[in-house]
């Protein structure tokens, strides 16, 4: 169990330094001079050189990335190029909203998933199982922004629901409307995969010895479903979901686009659109981490539920 | 640092759950629009999104009619001018106060420009300021405005946002956050809070009477207004289709159509309002340099079908340099020159030697004419390919190249290109000529390279008249002799729409600074 | 890709016998997905051909005519916001958004092929390799695409290098799998008695006995790199107008969403049942010859 968690404490930290690079290297791609750039319009060239030193532009580039990692452990992220906000400001203004839209999916999404998925390793070979894999393979395979687009245009339009951003936290009647539409969209990409996963994971317990030692006992079919097949099935579904969590981020970026959700992932694609790269920087760091975060807590938790993986390596 | 994170948060959901407590007596109204500012300093920043929020929350001393062309008292009573042109004096009102209560005087006026002028402050588009002497308060309610050279301009200056009286303190205190994290203007709004890319709320300004008299109310008649950005075209449509409280001045042409036939909405135009689609050249670059050519690309472009095609004929196709309704055109311009004419177009440019290759494109000394023309990505990329397809008939090969925006300023202020397209507001034709078109603002804003001795001097003399005929003479003049050297290629004159919600009463829509809002006294319910 | 991790340990040894293709060929949903396919690679590689006109000659005045509008009679599925003919950009968009897609898959694919193989070939290099490979799959794949267009730039080109990497951790990892089966058959063995060098070993019988499997696992990354690059191009951050591409395309349409929906719901369409059909044909190979999920 230690092991493993410090397994996964080791792979996390490369990629940690990974994300650094990329973060950094953001900061030193910048088309037009940066001191320039922050120096402002009306700045003279002595300006220009005194924010050159004051970024320390001037000094080799291994101290300026250790330098960086240094201010990135201090949440100095530096400051936005166009708002000239710290950027550690803009992320704590966008980050509640992405953590709500994403919870707001997964709540609905998850658990519709695994109903869905249990019911088609129950009824395995017929045609309900036939067609819920048939629609969580279109799920799987649909862009996330058509759902959106035409959410938007036939509900949206039609007055029944808001769709211009974010009203309010979800606690509010106004902010949980506002979320409804940009939670399905989102939620409905996930549907299908946790779907398959419950399905596959069902399969593999119901077959499983003492699975067929409950039958033998004389369980009816439901009870052995519920009772041995689903609970055993969950740990792996549970797990998997939590490691999807990248895939739900990739649809979160587009749908903030297009529902105007005020997240990181819009932050992010404005930031990276408009050149402002050490917002794209921050955004970015904070994504990846997020991401890193989660990942390793699920481990964790798998680790924890899970004795066989206790040896096991990866 | 860790403290000052959450703490940001913290904040944010207080706010954003105040945002949302939905308060069923106040009247809101939201105003839809696609980007958002940078700050809401009203001397650090230039752009459109922080000005039309800058009216609403703050004052200038001299108000502008719908007209554009009135001017109207506003913080200040009256004023005088001396008889050379040097010395304002305002007389300033006695009941103004600023959002947190504290009255304003003379020296908030002072303290105002004080800080524009002071380089410590890096404050922009210093030159609306006029060449300023000294800002003195002769009294609490007087103000003496002096100038080293005279501006005729001033007066009209003085309208817009730049000019907004901000309450000094506040802005000391929160040095670099001023504007960001709060205002404190006397407007008939007051700031409550912005955050970034996605909404900016107001909250009405109690006790404010002091509005210009150009709209019925002399206070809010709205609670609160949330400014709120919504980048994608189609949903803000819908949104102002759906949504019974929703404003917005945002809205596509495609959509124009139909939301002027919806019954439900009111959609207004305003009157008078000056924002204009030209190319410029480079005036001395080799491919454009002759007149001819410039002649000749400019009777090559059909304005007509262009504007048609990329505006849903919502725009009005140009065929001079400003709007004719702005304050000191020349009508005596000869419009002929600039329609669509491609025999001509080809016979000035035979005449100027550039002969047709084989390819179908034109020669001179074995160079080909094919300009290199830049400009912003967007909604220019529509009109550059028009204008490539129509100078293609005439035989020039134009090359496109766009930039993303915050790129492309740089671009545009180096010698890369041949030609570029802008659009921009203007108040006057004053305004216009003296920031493209003077020697001293090469290499930008004057991109044309334009460094005429006749030039500068008539701009001076507009700039220094001290009566209405001999500036618009000198003004008219400068016009005359641009139109003639077809330094630029007028493209179309963009209208300025403001679409209300089926709750709300038409808002009669202003054209200052493209701000269609204004003042906001105008946002009712029926 | 989203339950491949689930089936990562399962890649079986390829079995190229002879039921697996019959099933296969007994699966009509798959052996729809395959012939659409076809038809949709063919459409692709003939576009300069077969497309009717040019996908970037513009004409303002037929601007948005809707399908069989009168308006612009023989443009069979309309115009475009700036009247270019919707048949021809939707043929050049497939070209390239197919071109992405096996673009990314073959080189990311090939790459990450390769890294499985020699981990599993070379037991000093496995853990080295493998550990590479996780820190790839620690990265949700739409960061790659934001990253990599921060830092390169919005265009194709970093779309491309976004999407290659992106297909690398999970075919290494499926090579890795299927290689170290083929790793314990007595015919490896037998090879390395004879005294064969270790590229012939690898290349002669590993990479001959894995691709099978790898191969299937590269069609269901096609599904995947498509729709990433579909959204990183709608985001604005793939390819830029006028290219006719797909998701850019849908993203371009989507303002005329209301008086013009064709525009952007025939990208839309077409990225769906591309995406599908890669989808389904590459779960059947893979139903087909991998022996657990056989019942």
């Amino acid at each position: 169990m230690a092991r493993h968690i410090a397994h996964r404490l080791m792979i996390s930290l490369p990629v940690l330094l990974g994300v650094l690079m990329i973060g950094f290297l953001l900061l030193q791609v910048v088309p037009t001079d940066p001191a320039t750039v922050s120096a402002g319009p009306s700045a003279t060239k002595a300006d220009i050189a005194a924010i050159r030193l004051q970024m320390g532009l001037d000094q080799p580039i291994w101290l300026q990335f250790f330098k960086y990692i240094t201010r990135v452990l201090q949440l100095d992220l530096g400051r936005s190029m166009i708002s000239n906000r710290a950027v550690v400001d803009e992320i704590g203004f966008t980050l509640g909203p992405t953590v709500e839209l994403m919870f707001a999916s997964l709540i609905w999404a998850a658990p519709l998933g695994i109903l869905l998925g249990s019911l088609a390793a129950r009824r395995h070979g017929s045609w309900i199982d036939r067609a819920i894999m048939a629609l969580s393979v279109m799920g799987v395979s649909v862009p996330v922004f058509w759902i959106g687009l035409m959410l938007i245009q036939h509900v949206g339009g039609a007055g029944l629901l808001p769709f211009q951003g974010r009203d309010g936290p979800l606690w509010t009647l106004a902010g949980l409307k506002s979320i409804v539409l940009p939670a399905v969209t989102l939620g409905s990409v996930f549907v299908g995969p946790v779907a398959r996963m419950t399905r596959t994971s069902m399969l593999e317990t119901l077959a499983a010895d003492y699975v067929r030692t409950a039958r033998a006992k004389g369980l009816t079919e439901w009870k052995v479903t519920m009772h041995h097949g689903l609970r055993n099935a969950l740990i792996p579904v549970v797990t998997l979901i939590g490691l999807q969590i990248g895939f739900l981020l990739g649809g979160s970026v587009v749908t903030e686009t297009m529902f105007a959700w005020p997240g990181v992932g819009r932050m992010a694609v404005g930031a990276i659109t408009s050149s402002d790269f050490p917002l794209a920087q921050g955004a970015i760091l904070i994504l990846a981490i997020g991401f890193l975060s989660v990942n390793l807590l699920v481990d964790v938790i798998y680790a924890g539920l899970d004795p066989r993986i206790g040896s096991a390596g990866g | 640092m860790v403290k000052r994170f959450v703490a940001t948060a913290v904040v944010t959901a207080a706010a954003a759950l105040a945002v949302a407590s939905p308060a069923f007596a106040q009247k809101t109204v939201t105003v839809l629009r696609e980007i958002d500012t940078d700050k809401y300093d009203p001397q650090k920043s230039t752009s459109r999104s922080g000005g039309e929020v800058m009216y609403m929350m703050g004052d200038t001393l001299v108000n502008l009619d719908f007209d554009m062309k009135t001017l109207k008292p506003g913080l200040a009573t009256s004023w005088s001018v001396s008889p050379d042109g040097l010395t304002y004096t305002f007389k300033l009102r006695d009941d103004v106060s600023f959002c947190s209560g504290k009255k304003m005087t003379a020296k908030d006026v002072v303290a105002t420009y004080e800080r524009w002028l002071d380089p410590e402050t890096k404050g922009l588009v210093k030159w609306r300021m006029g060449d300023v002497d000294k800002v003195t308060a002769t009294d609490d309610t007087t103000v003496e405005y002096k100038l080293k050279k005279p501006f005729s301009e001033l007066l009209y200056q003085m309208t817009q946002y730049f000019h907004t009286i901000i309450n000094i303190d506040q802005a000391k205190q929160l040095g670099a956050d001023f504007g960001v994290k709060g205002f404190d203007g006397t407007g008939p709004y007051c700031f409550e809070s912005w955050t970034p890319r996605d909404s900016t709320v107001l909250t009405k300004h109690a006790g404010y009477k002091w509005g210009p008299a150009i709209y019925d109310a002399t206070e809010a008649q709205v609670d609160k207004v949330i400014w709120k950005i919504i980048p994608e075209e189609n949903t803000r449509v819908t949104a102002l289709q759906t949504d019974a409280t929703a404003v917005s001045q945002y809205v596509p042409y495609w959509s124009l159509k139909d939301l002027i036939a919806d019954k439900k909405l009111s959609t207004t135009k305003a009157e008078n309002y000056f924002w204009s689609y030209f190319i410029g050249f480079k005036v001395d670059h080799e491919l454009v340099n002759d007149v001819k050519v410039r002649q000749a690309m400019n009777l090559a472009v059909d304005q007509k079908a262009l504007t048609e095609a990329v505006t849903f004929g919502f725009a009005e196709p140009a065929d001079t340099m400003l709007e004719p309704g702005v304050l000191d055109f020349d009508p005596k311009l000869d419009k002929a020159k600039y329609g669509e004419n491609t025999k001509t177009a080809e016979a000035l440019l035979d005449e100027a030697g550039w002969k047709k290759g084989p390819d179908g494109f034109r020669y001179k000394d074995g160079k080909k004419l094919a300009p290199v023309i830049y400009g912003i990505a967007g909604q220019f990329k529509e009109v550059a390919e028009a204008v490539q397809g129509d100078l293609r008939k005439v035989g020039i090969d134009l090359q496109i190249q766009l930039f993303d925006a915050t790129v492309a300023w740089g671009k545009l202020a180096t010698q890369e290109f041949d030609a570029f397209g802008m659009s921009f507001p203007y108040v006057s034709a004053g305004d216009a000529l003296n920031l493209y078109f003077r020697s001293a603002n090469t290499p930008t804003p004057n991109r044309m390279n334009w460094k005429d001795k006749e030039t500068d001097e008539l701009l001076d003399k507009g700039m220094m008249a001290t009566d209405d005929a001999s500036r618009a003479a000198a003004y008219k003049a400068v016009q005359e002799k641009l139109h003639d050297a077809f330094v630029w290629i007028p493209l179309y004159h963009e209208p300025l729409y403001v679409v209300a919600g089926s709750k709300l009463k038409p808002i009669r829509a202003h054209g200052n600074y493209g701000c269609g809002l204004y003042k906001g006294l105008g946002i009712a319910f029926k | 890709m989203s339950d491949l991790t689930l089936d990562l340990q399962e890649g079986g040894a390829p079995r190229t016998n002879k039921p697996a293709w019959h099933r296969l060929l007994k699966d009509p949903a798959a052996m729809a997905a395959a012939i659409f396919l076809l038809l949709v690679v063919g459409a692709a590689l003939l576009a300069p051909w077969v497309a009717p006109s040019d996908p970037y000659a513009s004409n303002l005045r037929l601007r948005l005519c809707p399908i069989g509008g009168p308006r612009c009679p023989g443009l069979l599925l309309g115009t475009d916001q700036t009247g270019r003919d919707m048949v021809s950009r939707l043929l050049f968009g497939l070209r390239a958004t197919l071109m992405l897609g096996f673009t990314a898959v073959a080189i990311g694919g090939g790459f990450g092929a390769t890294l499985g193989l020699l981990a599993a070939f070379y037991r000093r290099l496995d853990t080295p390799i493998m550990r590479f490979v996780d820190v790839l799959l620690s990265f949700p794949p739409i960061l790659f695409g934001l990253a990599i267009a921060a830092v390169i730039g919005t265009g194709l080109n970093g779309l491309v290098v976004a999407l290659c990497i992106t297909a690398i951790p999970s075919i290494a990892r499926i090579s890795r799998g299927a290689a170290q089966q083929v790793m314990h058959q007595e015919y490896m063995e037998a090879g390395r008695s004879l005294g064969l060098g270790d590229m012939r070993l690898l290349w002669r019988y590993l990479a001959a006995n894995t691709w099978p499997v790898i191969l299937i696992y590269m069609t269901l990354q096609l599904g995947q790199a498509i729709l990433l690059g579909a959204a990183l191009s709608f985001l604005g951050l793939g390819a830029q107008p006028p290219t006719a591409e797909l998701g850019s395309m849908a993203a371009d349409g989507r303002k005329f969403l209301t008086i013009a929906p064709h525009v952007s719901t025939l990208p839309c369409g077409l990225i769906f049942l591309l995406v599908l059909a890669f989808n389904v044909l590459g779960d059947a190979l893979r139903d087909a010859l991998d022996p657990q999920l056989r019942q």
